[in-house]
């Protein structure tokens, strides 16, 4: 394992992932993207961090079970993004479908 | 505001070496990593052509933001234009018998002599009845099989009693009429010329392919018929009043080519390459003559490409749902498609009146009933109201199901705004209207497909994208290379 992915007795595989960096809702975001591959399981492990825990549903070789872990990491970044500037912009978003099927005004 | 730009509400996603950046009314751009990083942390060059082009784009502004807000608002509210109409298309099945016997018929339809499967003058005077308190200023009335040719006399009492309700209405009226062609005669379109019925047809490519797909019930030479019967057709109702569609079984995979050359041989100006709908004996075959997603996207790709190098010679021949995307991503007009809009055209956009009386979401709605499961019945004509059909909790439940904007994955998908719900399709697959994205073979599909078809506006050249531009303006290239004049 190269210290991102953990592993623990029984061969689970495991990330820990920062509060401080990452939501929830980009962790549930980027989880579901590989539920068709993994069982996961995400826990809330310690006021700062969640662990995430994952269980391939069809057999395969460690080296790349552990590659496709290491990809929920990068797809973590892209969910992540999203709830950021999601952020930055969401209520505009409501104004503009809010008007674009409000009346017309009257002069 | 405190940021030298205000950004707006945009999508992204990494696309090749690229950033595909898009608005929420498709306007989009491909950014280099570092120009991505930049507008995220509002140190775009407000004088760099990136800076501008996003400007333009409506992705970022430095103005007064109300303004901007407006005028996405008028484009969203463009864009969506297709819900204003409600209800405009109305399928109506005179009968479920045929006289072809498709091999992936996706209706179960009936053999041709069983009068059960027949719809009574009062059901259909009823449905007519219904078809009219839609409020919806245009309707097209659609006749779906079975094969209708076969109640002709239905088909035409429908057809004079809308135009009878007609005189109060004052709707802008349409008929089509989906047929194998095999039974059409000069009475019946002496007819149709008269009410200007437009042919809805199918060819599934040259004699071998189209009498191994779709063989008649009693005759061996089902494909010198239909050339024998296109002919007569456009004889009597012009060259541009009828249409064909093709269905896509395996062995069309690698003949996509040789189908294209049959469409453009027999006089025809586009196709459009479904994927095979799980439905009726497509369903019950499917290891016969089923295929996976990628198989499909891989013979789409090449027939693509196939037709855009026709274009450059100088055939005018169109893909149908490549040109659909590319007026979704390049245009800001609307494009709504019953099973590819958001929120879904079930019952709003289109629906269908089984011979029975039975009103369905959609035909898919009506092909799933035929294999035992009325989950996507609104009511019938005989003893329902149209409030009862139109205005369920049934109905506003699954449109609630159906909108991209809101549904998993969906709402922050890059490709939204070009793709669209088909929540009969995800219970077909899934047993859920809503489904997982990730396990959807159709979200697969349009992904793809979608995708390529950006990265060939993006790669493809002035070429490419002129060939593009000439579809979606239904001009010639030629016309398109000189400015729009020839």
């Amino acid at each position: 394992m190269n210290g991102i992915v953990k592993q623990i007795d029984g061969g689970r595989l495991f990330l820990e992932i920062t509060k401080e960096i990452y939501e929830k809702e980009a962790i549930i975001a980027s989880a579901d993207k590989f539920i068709d591959k993994f069982y996961i399981n995400i826990d809330s492990i310690s006021q700062d961090k969640f662990r995430v825990y994952f269980q391939p549903k069809e057999k395969i070789e460690n080296n790349l079970l552990e590659g496709a872990i290491l990809e929920f990491c990068n797809e973590l970044i892209d969910q992540q993004l999203r709830t950021n500037i999601e952020k930055k912009f969401g209520n505009i978003r409501d104004l503009i479908v809010e008007q674009a099927f409000s009346p017309l005004k009257k002069k | 505001m405190g940021q030298p730009y205000c950004l707006l509400p945009f999508k992204f996603e990494r696309f090749e070496d690229k950033f595909f950046v898009v608005n929420e009314v498709g306007e989009f751009n491909f950014l280099n990593p570092d120009e991505f990083v930049n507008l995220i942390n509002y140190k775009l060059d407000k004088n760099s052509s990136t800076f501008l082009n996003l400007k333009a784009k409506q992705l970022l502004t430095d103005t007064d933001l109300e303004p901007v807000i407006e005028m996405l608002a008028t484009k969203y509210r463009t864009k969506k234009s297709f819900l204003r109409d409600f209800t405009s298309l109305h399928m109506v099945v005179p009968t479920l018998r045929c006289n072809s016997k498709c091999i992936y018929c996706q209706v179960s339809s009936k053999d041709s002599k069983d009068e059960r499967y027949d719809m009574d003058k009062i059901t259909a005077q009823r449905i007519v009845e219904t078809i009219f308190c839609s409020p919806s200023s245009t309707t097209k009335i659609e006749f779906q099989g079975g094969e209708p040719l076969l109640r002709f006399d239905l088909v035409s009492y429908i057809i004079e009693y809308a135009n009878l309700l007609n005189l109060k209405y004052k709707k802008n009226l349409q008929f089509v009429i989906c047929t194998n062609l095999s039974l059409i005669d000069e009475n019946q379109l002496t007819f149709f010329n008269k009410y200007n019925v437009l042919i809805s047809t199918s060819l599934d490519g040259h004699k071998e392919l189209h009498e191994k797909n779709r063989p008649l019930r009693n005759l061996n030479n089902g494909h010198d018929i239909f050339i024998e019967k296109l002919a007569l057709v456009r004889k009597m109702l012009g060259i541009n009043k009828i249409s064909a569609l093709m269905t896509t079984t395996k062995d069309s995979l690698s003949l996509l080519p040789k189908i294209i050359d049959e469409y453009i041989t027999n006089g025809f100006h586009s196709i459009f390459i479904r994927m095979l709908n799980p439905y009726g004996l497509a369903a019950q075959h499917n290891s016969v003559f089923g295929y996976g997603v990628d198989e499909f996207f891989d013979a789409y790709k090449k027939a693509l490409d196939y037709i855009v190098q026709l274009n450059l010679k100088g055939q005018f021949f169109v893909e149908e749902f490549a040109r659909l995307l590319l007026t979704r991503i390049l245009t800001p007009f609307s494009t709504g498609f019953v099973d590819f809009q958001s929120p879904a055209g079930v019952g709003i956009s289109g629906v269908i009146y089984n011979y029975n009386g039975n009103v369905y979401v959609s035909d898919e709605g009506r092909m799933l009933a035929a294999m035992g499961d009325d989950k996507f019945l609104m009511g019938n004509v005989n003893s329902n109201t149209y409030e009862e059909i139109f205005h369920s909790d049934f109905l506003q439940k699954l449109l609630k199901h159906s909108c991209l904007e809101c549904l998993p994955v969906c709402s922050y998908c890059p490709y939204q705004s070009y793709c669209g719900a088909d929540p009969v399709r995800n219970y077909v697959e899934q047993g859920d209207i809503i489904g997982n994205r990730f396990i959807s073979k159709v979200c697969q599909k349009n992904k793809m497909i979608i995708g390529h078809v950006l990265k060939l506006i993006k790669n493809g050249g002035e070429d490419v994208n002129e060939v593009f531009w000439s579809w979606i303006t239904n001009r010639s290239l030629e016309e398109i290379k000189n400015g729009g004049h020839q």
